[in-house]
C-alpha cells in the first residue's frame, strides 16, 4: 500500500461514485438474501428469516454511511455536493444571483479600472531620474502671482545663470505645436518637432540611445529653418528613428530633410523617452537663443522653463532667489517691470489640473464600492433570513451546524467567484472606455494598464464582503434553537422585524450614498451646461480647421503671403463653403502672442498707465473673420490692397477699441505693437481666449503685411453649410491641386478644437454620471428588495388586518410610508454628507456654486422619485394580498 | 448484535479476513459466515464493520474484487487476496504469534496469578 495508490483509489472512487453506490446496494442486498436463505434452511419462516437478517445487518443506511466513510472521499464529495446544491439553489433564484453578480462586477470592475487610472496618472512618478527635484518655472505678474505664463529669452538667460539653487535650467518651445514636413513628393508627412535649449537632456538626466544631445553652440539659431547657412542638427525619438530610418544604427550623421532643410542627425533618444510637458514628439531641434541678450526681446514670452533643483536646496530657497532675480530684471528691463516668476514641483504641475478630477473619481469609486458592499450585505442578509427556516429545519433533521455553515460558505464563494469573473470583464471594458474617453485630455493615460495589486484588493473586498454577510445569517441560525426559528417564522405574524430594522438602515445609507453621487454628478452637469452656453464670440459649428505649413525652403515670405490668400480663395470657391481664411491661433483655444500694445494717437496716446495694455496678437489671411463668424462692428477688414507695400494696418477687437480709445472712433487711430506702428482700419466683435469664455483684447495683423515676421504656418478655417468633416476630401483635393507636397495637418472641426479643454470636465462628468446611475439603481434595488421582503414577512399580518376591516389602500399606504421614511432618512443623511464634500469639487466646477440649490433640489427630487417607484411596487403587492389565502400560507 | 464480547478489533478483523481469503476468493457474506463458524461463533462479524473494512483493505491494495455468479446463480462481489495482501497476512500472522506467545507467557506466569 502506497500513498499514491491510496490517493488514486480515492479519486477513482470519487469518479465512480454512482456505480460504487449501486454496487454497494447490490452487495448488501445479496448479503441480506443470503442471510435469510440461511435462516430458512434452518427452518425459520420466510418472513421471519428476512426480518432476522435485516436486524443482523443493523440498518442498511448506516452500513452504507460507514462504507462511504471508509472510501475516504467524504469531504470532497460533500463539497461537490454543496457546490451542486449551491448552483441549484442559485439557479432557482436567478434574480438574486444576477443582482449579486452584477453588483460585485460593478464594484470590482469599476473600482479597479479607476484605481488603475489614478495610479497611472497621479501616483506614478515622472519617468526621469530623481523626478522629485524637477521644477517648472512660470512667469507671473505682481498683480497675479498665481498666473502661469511663459518666459522670455532674456528672462530664461538670467534664470539659467543666476539661480544657484537650481543645478540646471532648460527652455522648451511648447508655445505652439511646431510641426515639420519630412520627406518629399507624395511621401511627405508632418511630424512634431520640439525645440529645446542645449541643456534639456541634462535637466531631465536623460541620455540618447545612440549619438549625443545638443551642444551650447547649437543654440545660435542654426535649428531655425530660415537660417539655412548653418548646419542644423536634430535629435530623433526612438519611434521616428524606427519608422523613418528603419532603426539604422548608423543614423548619427545622416541627413534628414525637414521643411526642405537638411538636418544632421546627432542622436536617437531611447524608447519611451517623452517630454514632460509636451509629451510624445518625433524629434528635437536646438532652440534659437541668440535673442537671449537682446533687451528688446525681454517682454516677448514664449518659453516653457523647467529646472532641476540641487539636492541640498529647498524649493523655498530657490523661490527666494528667483524673487530677487525678478526684481533685478524688472529694474534692468522696463518692459517687464511688473513681472515675477514662480516655481512649482514639475509633477504637481503636470498632474495638477487632472488630479482633482481623478481624486473626485477616486472618491466616487470609493462610494460605489461602499454602496456595493452595503447592497451585497443587504441581499445576503435578506436571503439568509428567508432561509432561516430552511436552516432550522435542517438542523432539526440532524444536519451538523458546521455542515450548514460550510454549505453557505460554498454558496457565498460560488457567488463571489462568479461576481469576480464578471468584475474582471467589467474592469477590462471600463479600462478601454477610460482610455478612449480620456485620451488627449488626461496626461499619460495611454500608458494605462490594470494594476494587479489593485485588482486583488477589489477582489478581496468584494469577496470578503460576500462571504462575511453570507455567513452571518448561518452563524445566527446556528446559534438559535431550531424550534424557535421555526416557530418565529410560522406563528408570529410580524416576525423578523428587528433584522428588518437593520436592513432599513442599510438601505437608508445606500440612498445617502446615491444622493452624494447624484449631487456631484449634478454639479458637473450644471457646469457643463454653463460652459456650453458661454458666448465665445465665434460661430464654431460647421467649420473645418487644419494647419497648413509652407516650408521656408520652397516658400519665401512673399510666396507665403501670396499662397495663403490663393488657397483661401480656392477653398472659398468649393461647393458649400461659405468663407475660408487663416489665423495664427484658433479662437478660444488659449492665450498666444500676448504683446504690449500702446496707443500712439487718440486721448490716451503717451499715457504710460492707461495707454498701454497687453493684447492677444493674431495674424490672419483670407476671409478669416467671415469664416469664424466674427462680426465687423466698424470700418472694414483686410483686402487685397493691404499688402507689404501698403502702410501697416490692423483690425482690433471691440474691447481694445474701448480701452485704448475711449469716447472716440477707433477706426483711423494708430497703435504700436509687434515692433510696428499701425493704423486701425476696423473693429470686430470680441472673442474669448479660452472655452470658458475669458475675454481679452485682440489686435489682428494682415498676413500679407506680416509674412516677413516669421513663417506663420497658419491654421486654416473653412466655414461650410454642411458637415465640417464631410468637407475634408474636397479641401484635400483643392490643396493637392495647389501644391501636391503640402500636408493637411490635423484636420478637426472648430467646435471640437475649442472643446478640447472642456474634455476633462466631460470625462469626469461622464464617469460620475455613470457612477451616480449605478448608485441610483443599487439603492432603488435595495429599497425595493427590503420593502418587498417586509411585505412578504407581514403577509399574514396584513391579511389579519384586512380581515379585521383595514382598507386595502391603508395597507398600501402603510408600506409606501415606510419606504418613503427610509428614503427620506437616507436623503437627509446624503445631503448633510454631500454639502462639505462638494466644496472639494470647486476647482472642476464652472460658474456653479458647490452648494447650488437647484442641483441639490434636483438630486433630492430625483432620488425621491426613484425611491417612490421602488416603494410603490411592493406597496401595490401588499394591497393585493388575499386575507384568506394569506392565513393559509403557512 | 455481537457488540459486546464478540466485537473484533479493527486490525484483528482485517487479519481474519486476510486469513479467510487465503484459500479462495469469497463474497462478503461468505467471509462473515466463515469467520463466525471457524471461531465457533465466538466472533460475530457485524456488517457495519465488515464492509467498511473490505473497502479500506481494497483501497490499500490488499484485496481485489470482482463480480461473479454464485452456485445458486446470483451476482455477488468476490474478494480475493492480492500479492500485497498475501505479504500482509504473513506479516500479521507472525506479529500475532509473537504477541500472543508473549501474552500467554505473561498470563501463565505464576506470580501473575496473585499467589504468594
Amino acid at each position: 500500500m502506497s500513498l499514491a495508490s491510496d490517493l488514486l483509489e480515492r479519486f477513482r472512487a470519487l469518479w465512480h461514485r454512482r456505480r460504487d453506490e449501486e454496487e454497494l446496494a447490490e452487495e448488501l442486498r445479496f448479503h441480506v438474501d443470503q442471510e435469510a436463505a440461511q435462516h430458512v434452511s434452518a427452518g425459520v419462516e420466510e418472513d421471519e428469516a428476512r426480518r432476522l437478517s435485516q436486524v443482523a445487518l443493523g440498518g442498511v443506511e448506516q452500513v452504507k454511511e460507514a462504507v462511504r466513510d471508509a472510501r475516504g472521499t467524504r469531504l470532497l464529495e460533500e463539497s461537490l455536493g454543496d457546490m451542486q446544491y449551491a448552483l441549484r439553489n442559485l439557479a432557482r433564484n436567478p434574480g438574486f444571483a444576477a443582482v449579486v453578480i452584477l453588483t460585485l462586477a460593478l464594484g470590482i470592475g469599476g473600482t479597479t479600472a479607476v484605481f488603475s487610472a489614478v495610479d497611472a496618472v497621479l501616483l506614478a512618478p515622472l519617468p526621469y531620474e530623481e523626478p522629485g527635484q524637477l521644477v517648472r518655472l512660470y512667469g507671473a505678474s505682481v498683480n497675479d502671482l498665481s498666473f502661469r505664463g511663459f518666459s522670455s529669452p532674456v528672462q530664461f538667460g538670467a534664470y539659467r545663470e543666476q539661480l544657484p539653487s537650481l543645478e540646471s535650467v532648460a527652455a522648451i518651445l511648447t508655445y505652439n505645436t511646431k510641426g515639420a514636413d519630412v520627406g518629399a513628393g507624395e511621401d511627405v508627412r508632418r511630424i512634431r518637432v520640439l525645440p529645446t535649449s542645449a541643456n534639456y537632456l541634462a535637466v531631465l538626466r536623460a541620455r540618447p540611445e545612440i549619438g549625443r544631445g545638443f551642444q551650447p553652440e547649437d543654440e545660435n539659431g542654426s535649428g531655425i529653418e530660415d537660417n539655412v547657412d548653418a548646419a542644423p542638427v536634430v535629435l530623433l525619438s526612438h519611434g521616428f528613428w524606427q519608422d523613418q530610418l528603419h532603426g539604422d544604427p548608423g543614423a548619427v550623421g545622416r541627413t534628414l530633410v525637414m521643411n526642405g532643410v537638411a538636418y544632421t542627425v546627432t542622436g536617437v533618444m531611447p524608447d519611451g523617452f517623452r517630454d514632460p510637458v509636451a509629451g510624445a514628439v518625433d524629434a528635437w531641434v536646438p532652440l534659437d537663443l541668440s535673442q537671449a541678450r537682446d533687451p528688446s526681446e525681454a517682454g516677448n514670452h514664449y518659453l516653457t522653463v523647467v529646472g532641476r533643483l540641487r539636492r541640498d536646496a529647498s524649493l523655498a530657497r530657490a523661490q527666494a532667489e528667483l524673487d530677487g532675480l525678478s526684481l533685478r530684471l524688472a529694474e534692468q528691463y522696463p518692459s517687464i517691470k511688473e513681472e515675477r516668476a514662480r516655481l512649482y514641483p514639475l509633477k504637481e504641475d503636470i498632474v495638477g489640473s487632472s488630479s482633482r478630477a481623478l481624486e473626485i473619481m477616486l472618491g466616487a469609486v470609493g462610494l460605489v464600492l461602499l454602496l456595493v458592499c452595503v447592497n451585497i450585505a443587504n441581499l445576503m442578509l435578506v436571503r439568509g433570513s428567508e432561509r432561516s427556516r430552511e436552516f432550522a429545519l435542517r438542523t432539526a433533521l440532524g444536519a451538523g451546524r458546521t455542515r450548514i455553515v460550510r454549505q453557505l460558505l460554498v454558496e457565498s464563494l460560488t457567488l463571489a467567484m462568479a461576481g469576480a469573473m464578471a468584475g474582471l470583464l467589467v474592469a477590462r471594458l471600463a479600462m478601454a472606455a477610460i482610455v478612449v474617453l480620456g485620451s488627449g485630455t488626461i496626461p499619460r493615460l495611454a500608458s494605462l494598464s490594470l494594476n494587479p495589486w489593485l485588482l486583488l484588493f477589489a477582489l478581496a473586498v468584494a469577496i470578503g464582503c460576500a462571504v462575511v454577510f453570507g455567513l452571518t445569517p448561518a452563524i445566527r441560525a446556528a446559534r438559535t434553537q431550531p424550534g424557535d426559528a421555526l416557530r418565529d417564522q410560522s406563528r408570529s405574524s410580524t416576525g423578523g422585524r428587528r433584522s428588518l430594522r437593520v436592513r432599513e438602515w442599510l438601505v437608508a445609507w445606500q440612498v445617502a450614498l446615491a444622493v452624494i453621487l447624484l449631487v456631484g454628478a449634478g454639479l458637473l452637469l450644471a457646469s457643463f451646461a454653463r460652459i456650453q452656453r458661454v458666448a465665445l464670440g465665434v460661430k464654431a459649428d460647421h467649420v473645418l480647421t487644419f494647419e497648413l505649413n509652407l516650408p521656408s525652403a520652397r516658400y519665401d515670405s512673399t510666396a507665403r503671403a501670396q499662397f495663403y490668400e490663393q488657397i483661401a480663395t480656392a477653398l472659398a470657391a468649393l461647393p458649400g463653403v461659405r468663407a475660408a481664411g487663416g489665423i495664427s491661433k484658433l479662437p478660444a483655444t488659449g492665450a498666444y502672442h500676448q504683446w504690449g500694445v500702446a496707443a500712439i494717437s487718440g486721448p490716451l496716446a503717451g499715457d504710460a498707465q492707461r495707454g498701454q495694455i497687453g493684447a492677444q496678437n493674431r495674424t490672419v489671411s483670407g476671409e478669416y473673420f467671415q469664416a469664424a463668424g466674427i462680426p465687423v462692428l466698424a470700418g472694414r477688414t483686410f483686402t487685397q490692397g493691404d499688402d507689404a507695400r501698403a502702410p501697416d494696418r490692423v483690425v482690433v477687437s471691440k474691447s481694445l477699441a474701448e480701452r485704448l480709445y475711449p469716447g472716440t472712433n477707433a477706426v483711423g487711430q494708430k497703435l504700436h505693437t509687434g515692433g510696428r506702428d499701425s493704423e486701425i482700419i476696423g473693429v470686430v466683435g470680441d472673442v474669448a481666449v479660452d472655452n470658458e469664455g475669458r475675454s481679452d483684447t485682440y489686435v489682428y495683423h494682415a498676413h500679407r503685411q506680416f509674412a516677413g515676421d516669421r513663417n506663420w504656418a497658419l491654421m486654416q478655417v473653412v466655414a461650410t453649410t454642411g458637415s465640417a468633416t464631410a468637407l475634408e476630401p474636397a479641401v484635400r483635393r483643392a490643396l493637392a491641386e495647389a501644391d501636391p507636397q503640402l500636408v493637411m495637418f490635423h484636420p478637426v472641426p472648430l467646435d471640437e478644437a475649442i472643446g478640447q479643454g472642456a474634455a476633462q470636465r466631460v470625462f469626469t462628468m461622464r464617469i460620475l454620471l455613470t457612477f451616480a446611475a449605478v448608485a441610483l439603481a443599487l439603492s432603488a434595488l435595495g429599497l425595493f428588495g427590503v420593502l418587498s421582503y417586509s411585505v412578504k414577512l407581514r403577509t399574514r399580518e396584513f391579511g389579519i388586518r384586512m380581515a379585521l376591516g383595514a382598507e386595502r389602500a391603508d395597507i398600501g399606504r402603510m408600506v409606501l410610508r415606510r419606504g418613503l421614511a427610509v428614503a427620506a432618512a437616507g436623503i437627509a443623511i446624503g445631503v448633510c454628507t454631500a454639502l462639505p464634500l462638494t466644496r472639494l469639487m470647486t476647482s472642476v466646477l464652472f460658474e456653479v456654486s458647490p452648494l447650488d440649490p437647484r442641483v441639490l433640489l434636483g438630486a433630492i427630487a430625483f432620488m425621491g422619485l426613484v425611491a417612490a417607484v421602488a416603494a410603490y411596487l411592493p406597496a401595490r403587492r401588499a394591497t393585493g394580498i388575499d386575507p384568506i389565502a394569506s392565513m393559509r400560507v403557512e | 448484535m455481537a457488540e459486546s464480547d464478540g466485537e473484533l478489533l479493527q486490525g484483528t478483523l482485517e487479519m481474519l479476513v486476510l486469513r479467510t481469503l487465503a484459500h479462495e476468493p469469497m463474497h462478503g457474506w461468505g467471509i462473515a459466515h466463515r469467520i463466525e463458524s471457524m471461531s465457533g461463533r465466538v466472533f460475530l462479524v457485524s456488517q457495519g464493520s465488515l464492509y467498511p473494512a473490505l473497502v479500506r483493505m481494497k483501497r490499500r491494495g490488499l484485496l481485489a474484487s470482482e463480480w461473479r455468479t454464485t452456485e445458486n446463480n446470483r451476482r455477488a462481489r468476490y474478494y480475493g487476496l492480492t500479492a500485497a495482501g498475501r505479504n500482509q497476512l504473513q506479516v500479521e500472522r507472525s506479529g500475532w504469534l509473537r504477541a500472543s506467545t508473549a501474552i500467554n507467557a505473561i498470563l501463565n506466569a505464576h506470580w501473575a496469578l496473585g499467589e504468594t
